[in-house]
């Protein structure tokens, strides 16, 4: 862009010559307000987070370095609460991501197949299932708590059962489970609906004439047809899932018996909770959190993108 | 011929099902919040109130003491509204200098922005809570307001719609010696505004709803919003002794996202499209 060659023509993306615009600044003015933001708010808050995870940190005082000891404690010293929390935390979130994952994008795909069967208020339907997106989790919680109630809820009423959904498994994570998707499948509901609509005719009416079943249009047509928003719903979908926290909060509590306490309510109690504040130990356990994210993700995508190509 | 309205019949009954389960909770909440108490507490499920109240409301917005739910409202609206004001003005100026001023290492200071925030946000929360306290904000609104605005991913929305803008439109004003403020300000804004607009409804949802981060930088229950006040009340209105107040609560704050959703509806819907890249 700055060569010699250019010197005699007005540049092709300016409409100036080009001398005009040598080490002007002006563009700072346009980007630097955000590139500040970000500098203290999204680069500033990574390094800090890093080198707080290898300290003992009270939030108040110094940090203190400690080196490894933080991750030898979470990771490997049996004996320590933080050991236990930390893998009873991320065993929690686990066991949510592998069950909540597939229901947020089967469950949508599911109800977008419909949609495009082209019935009537279409788009209604798609707001219905939407709406509750747009609710903070602890208003529609407590709705569900409403819901779910042991005494005045119609679940119980309807089923017949007394059952407590907030204190006794596997209730508790049914109950943790029908508010997430009930709450969770707008975003991809609405990418699958638009990218069903955008498959092409032709390559149906083509399977019709080669007298291609329903199922198999849907596995050979469907399918491969919308693997990028798939892909890209699952991946993100994924990291949602890991961030877990309002749900359980609102709840159960993390109950019965922490069964339900996932890692972000560790990470958060054991910073900002009542007790003396364990920010390093805190900080470490947010890391080894972030380092399963990323590896899953790439995983996800490395596995999912290559699998079909052939 | 059979065929297709055979599918289509499946496709309705199970489509009116799940409305029905979608449906149902939250109007079944916010009926509540319209029952006495002892009509809340009385035997077998009624979906709509036999006789109308308003007095769990009254109630509600007369306890000012330990839950006073018109303040985190008006906390949430400050918060909201000013956190989205920002947003807009920081994301555009900022996609306009990504895509329209010439300036070196442009693209790679973007990639390169875009790389850096994608790592997974919880490593951030410990870190920010003490920036926020260094900058003296904790229990203010603008702990809520200014880390949100740092923010990459509207800046790469904008950035792509506004490369879908012909340099033409820009160019010829610039031969006509317009500033770039000029251009940015007259030209750009107006053409970029639908997907503004997109930025402000999501900018707006996301603050309104945003829980962890306010119970971590509120403990002061006059100036929290709404989503914390809400786990508090959680704890006061335990129980169930007082459901009814607690789904006036819960309805009162679905109103203003509710409200835009009405307002905006095509927005919403189109947005999705348009940022995971497969529109038409």
């Amino acid at each position: 862009m700055e060569g010699i060659a250019e010197k005699h023509e007005p540049d092709k993306t300016t409409g100036l010559a080009p001398s005009k615009k040598k080490k002007s600044l002006s563009h700072l003015v346009y980007i630097g307000p955000h590139l500040i933001l970000f500098l203290i708010f999204g680069i500033l808050p990574l390094i800090y987070g890093i080198y707080v995870s290898f300290t003992r940190w009270d939030l108040v005082g110094q940090p203190e370095w400690v080196g490894l000891a933080n991750y030898k404690e979470v990771l490997f010293n049996q004996s320590s609460t933080f050991h236990s929390q930390f893998f009873n935390g991320v065993k929690n979130t686990l066991i949510f991501v592998v069950i909540s994952v597939p229901l947020l994008i089967i469950i949508p795909l599911i109800i977008a197949l419909a949609l495009n069967t082209k019935v009537k208020a279409a788009s209604l339907f798609q707001s219905i299932f939407y709406i509750p997106g747009l609710f903070s989790i602890s208003a529609v919680a407590l709705i569900w708590l409403l819901v779910f109630n042991k005494r005045l809820g119609p679940i119980n009423n309807i089923l017949g059962s007394d059952a407590n959904w907030f204190t006794s498994q596997p209730h508790a994570w049914l109950l943790i489970l029908v508010v997430s998707v009930w709450w969770g499948i707008g975003g991809n509901l609405v990418i699958y609906r638009a990218a069903l609509s955008s498959i092409s005719k032709d390559m149906f009416e083509a399977a019709d004439i080669d007298g291609a079943g329903s199922i198999k249009k849907f596995f050979y047509i469907t399918i491969p047809s919308i693997k990028f928003p798939i892909l890209y719903t699952l991946v993100m979908t994924t990291l949602a899932s890991f961030n877990i926290y309002g749900q359980p909060v609102m709840l159960t509590n993390g109950g019965p018996t922490e069964s339900t306490t996932v890692a972000m309510m560790y990470i958060r109690n054991l910073a900002f909770g009542s007790g003396q504040s364990v920010a390093g130990v805190a900080s470490a356990m947010a890391m080894l959190l972030g380092i399963i994210m990323v590896i899953v993700s790439i995983f996800q995508f490395v596995v999912l993108s290559k699998d079909d190509t052939k | 011929m059979k065929k297709v309205s055979m599918s289509k019949t499946i496709s309705y009954i199970f489509l009116v099902f799940m409305t029905l389960i979608w449906v149902v909770p939250l109007l079944f909440g916010v009926f509540t919040s319209f029952k006495s108490e002892t009509e809340i507490k009385g035997v077998g499920f009624q979906l709509l109130p036999v006789n109308w109240t308003l007095n769990q409301y009254i109630d509600v917005l007369e306890n000012t003491t330990n839950a006073p739910i018109i303040r985190w409202f008006i906390n949430s609206m400050l918060i909201s509204v000013t956190h989205t004001i920002l947003v807009v003005v920081i994301v555009s100026l900022a996609a306009y200098g990504y895509t329209r001023l010439q300036f070196k290492g442009r693209n790679l200071l973007f990639w390169t922005l875009l790389c850096a925030s994608m790592f997974p946000s919880v490593v951030n929360i410990i870190p920010t809570y003490k920036i926020v306290d260094t900058f003296g904000w904790v229990n203010t609104m603008w702990s809520c307001v200014v880390p949100g605005l740092g923010g990459v991913a509207h800046i790469f929305l904008v950035r792509q719609f506004m490369l879908g803008i012909p340099k033409e439109y820009d160019e010829s004003a610039k031969m006509d010696g317009a500033s770039d403020f000029y251009i940015y300000s007259r030209i750009i804004l107006p053409l970029i505004k639908p997907i503004l607009i997109v930025v402000a409804l999501f900018t707006f949802t996301g603050s309104w709803n945003d829980f962890l981060w306010p119970t971590i930088v509120f403990n002061d229950v006059e100036a929290m919003p709404i989503t914390a006040g809400l786990e508090l009340l959680k704890g006061i209105y335990g129980d169930y002794l007082f459901m009814g107040q607690l789904m006036a609560s819960a309805s009162l704050a679905l109103i203003p996202t509710f409200v835009m959703f009405l307002f905006a509806q095509k927005y919403f819907i189109e947005s999705l499209s348009l940022s995971s890249g497969i529109k038409g």
